[in-house]
């Protein structure tokens, strides 16, 4: 027995592609009015209202006193709470009797980015930083090594304060 | 001190003390540490700090406990509240002239000032205008090290060197807040005890030159051990950090060393850490030492022993451990058996005066008592026509490889391989006293435990466990597995050691039987 089928009629306004199109047509060239929301990474870092966070935890950075050297004491507080195992710290004294880091040495790649290096150091010296584009020709250079510490330039985290938990 | 007993009561617990102890010793009793700088159980009392502040019922004002002796019924209150803040107050003045550099400070973490500020929880201070400073260090003696600004004026260190060492070269300079640790202008800091200051300094302000940045406190292990130096057998801890000895320090123990060590013993520990170490077993083969496992060697020791008759020469170092020379002595029980130890001697002692029996002795090992206990003598001259001779220990200075050349089986038990000891037939890697647990018996007959520090490098293990496993093999014991097993193995069958196990010997140490004590000198 043969199926019957039922044809249906629709006006022509109704199966032309036509209308769609143009619909569609609108819609994109009204972006083209819009505002871009669109960052130009990596030409564009930051935005009017975009820029990364106060607290961002990136690579480190060791901060100088007004001679350029590393304000570090090699307390050893840092490797010490390091959760990652990441700093290696051997102290030694300068001619003046300072004590002063002879190797102070962090493997960013084995780091966590806990922060807890910046948070314990009584010197403000180690700082974890606002920092993230990381790309080397080889693995060993992302051992860290005292110069190559004091010589970045980035910007510093601003550890979260509890007593001021919405950085106010 | 007289044995009548004194009922007292600190903060609500009741202990009973002899009569003529301070408040402060009685506080120990009721399990209360009352702060103090200036006080130390070893030293004369100077009541200079005013940190032990405690309250004590009837006492017009508040006593201080370390110069306060008790009294039948007395009731001492510690953490009340008036006593409390006399004692932060005392605090906050000591703080006024401290400076906060507890990160570069070698003391940071076994600082008594530290920790009591930490208990205070008195995190500010409130006077930052005009501490007193002074040139940041001073040079004492060759090992000690004097950082005026950090010093608390505690005395501690004057009063050893008055009274314990009794060459006062230390005093208080000036006066009020003027005042500071000042050393005579023609004298220096080099008696030969001079460096339990470091110890006794509750902060930083004597340091150890040769600690000094090495590694801090918290990062360190302790282990109670007996120090090698001499016979004298002071109780000591070995520090160790990521197993390496970093120092030496003495323990507490009232029946030998008190508080205290020498320096030279205290310098005594980079042999511990040495590199050239023997890492396995080696057995001659064509003319050399092949290294080798011990099963290996261990059956090529037993053929020997299994295949010799006659003479047996020993001789030990004496640095060995009384279990490894007992079971030593019982590997050649079927031997007409000459038994040494190796024995250094130094002209004239070199004692701590104020404190009674304690010097650096002139028998610079630590086991000679032992040694002798068990049958060993000091006469070594030489071997000739011994089927086997046997060296346990590196302590050959002195000795040619000639001397050693007159046995047909040569075996050399050690930690380094010597010049001397390269014609042995077999060589077995043993361990140091930081690398096995052992005791050793002291001049006045004390056997006294150490404990292991490190791992020992490579396959290093006790030269007691060596000898009983070569018995096994030959069928005349069973294994043993612990110093422990080796050490009941020797009471049960050595007369002066009758009756002792590690856990009868404690801390502390135990004489041998006094009967059996007339072998020794």
């Amino acid at each position: 027995m043969a199926i019957s089928v039922k044809v249906m009629q629709r006006k022509n306004q109704e199966i032309s592609y036509l209308r769609a199109a143009l619909k569609g047509m609108a819609l994109t060239f009204s972006h083209l009015k819009r505002p871009s929301v669109t960052m130009q990474y990596p030409e564009e870092t930051k935005t009017e209202d975009w820029k990364l966070p106060e607290r961002w935890r990136g690579t480190h950075r060791m901060l100088t006193d007004e001679q350029g050297r590393a304000k570090c004491v090699a307390c050893g507080l840092c490797p010490q709470i390091c959760p990652a195992n990441c700093i290696k710290l051997v102290p030694g004294e300068d001619e003046e009797g300072h004590r002063y880091p002879l190797v102070y040495e962090i493997d960013e790649f084995r780091c966590v980015f806990c922060g807890y290096c910046q948070e314990v150091c009584p010197e403000e010296a180690i700082h974890v930083g606002q920092h993230y584009e990381n790309a080397e020709y080889s693995r060993d250079r992302f051992v860290y090594d005292l110069e190559r510490l004091c010589a970045q330039t980035h910007p510093v985290s601003t550890l979260w304060d509890p007593s001021d938990a919405r950085g106010e | 001190m007289s044995e009548e007993l004194v009922k007292l009561t600190i903060e609500g617990v009741e202990v009973s003390v002899p009569r003529g102890t301070t408040v402060i010793e009685a506080a120990k009793e009721a399990g209360i540490n009352i702060p103090h700088y200036c006080y130390h159980k070893g030293l004369p009392i100077a009541g200079v700090c005013r940190m032990c502040l405690v309250q004590i019922e009837g006492a017009p004002k508040l006593q201080i406990s370390c110069a306060t002796e008790v009294a039948e019924g007395q009731v001492v209150r510690v953490f009340g509240e008036e006593e409390s803040k006399a004692r932060s107050s005392v605090l906050e003045f000591l703080l006024i002239n401290h400076p906060l550099d507890c990160p570069i400070c070698d003391q940071s973490g076994e600082c008594e000032l530290q920790d009591f500020t930490f208990d205070e929880r008195q995190g500010q201070s409130r006077y930052n205008d005009f501490p007193k400073r002074y040139d940041p260090a001073e040079q004492f003696g060759d090992d000690v090290m004097f950082v005026a600004n950090r010093c608390i004026l505690c005395t501690r260190c004057v009063r050893f060197m008055d009274h314990a060492a009794e060459e006062p070269v230390l005093n208080v300079s000036e006066r009020g807040d003027r005042a500071f640790i000042g050393m005579h202008p023609d004298a220096e800091l080099n008696h030969p005890w001079a460096g339990n200051v470091v110890d006794l300094c509750p902060v930083g302000s004597l340091i150890s030159k040769d600690f000094l940045h090495k590694a801090r406190v918290w990062e360190l292990d302790h282990t109670d051990s007996i120090c090698t130096g001499c016979s004298q057998g002071c109780n000591i801890h070995i520090d160790t950090r990521e197993e390496l000895v970093v120092r030496l320090r003495p323990r507490a123990n009232e029946d030998v060393n008190k508080f205290f060590m020498c320096d030279e013993g205290r310098s005594n520990y980079r042999w511990l850490n040495s590199g050239d170490r023997i890492e396995a077993p080696l057995v001659a083969e064509g003319g050399s030492l092949v290294a080798s496992g011990w099963d290996h060697a261990l059956a090529r020791v037993a053929q020997i022993v299994k295949g010799s008759t006659g003479d047996a020469v020993v001789l030990a170092s004496g640095k060995s451990s009384n279990e490894s020379l007992f079971f030593l002595r019982e590997l050649f029980g079927e031997f007409d058996l000459k038994a040494h130890f190796r024995n250094f001697t130094v002209d004239g002692e070199l004692p701590l005066s104020g404190v009674e029996g304690l010097a650096l002795r002139e028998e610079r090992i630590p086991n000679g008592t032992g040694a002798r206990q068990l049958g060993y003598d000091d006469s070594f001259n030489g071997v000739s026509n011994a089927s086997i001779f046997l060296i346990l220990g590196d302590d050959l200075e002195g000795i040619t490889p000639e001397m050693l050349s007159g046995a047909k089986n040569f075996i050399y038990v050690g930690t380094t391989l010597p010049e001397a000891a390269r014609n042995a037939d077999v060589v077995l890697p043993a361990t140091t006293v930081a690398e096995e647990d052992g005791t050793y018996v002291n001049r006045d007959n004390r056997v006294q435990r150490f404990s292991q520090a490190r791992t020992a490098p490579g396959m290093g293990r006790p030269a007691w466990w060596a000898f009983a496993e070569v018995l096994k093999e030959l069928g005349r014991g069973d294994a043993v597995d612990t110093a422990a097993e080796a050490f009941d193995a020797m009471a049960s069958n050595v007369g002066a050691f009758n009756g002792m196990s590690y856990s009868t010997l404690g801390k502390n140490g135990q004489k041998l039987a006094e009967s059996s004590a007339g072998v020794s000198k």
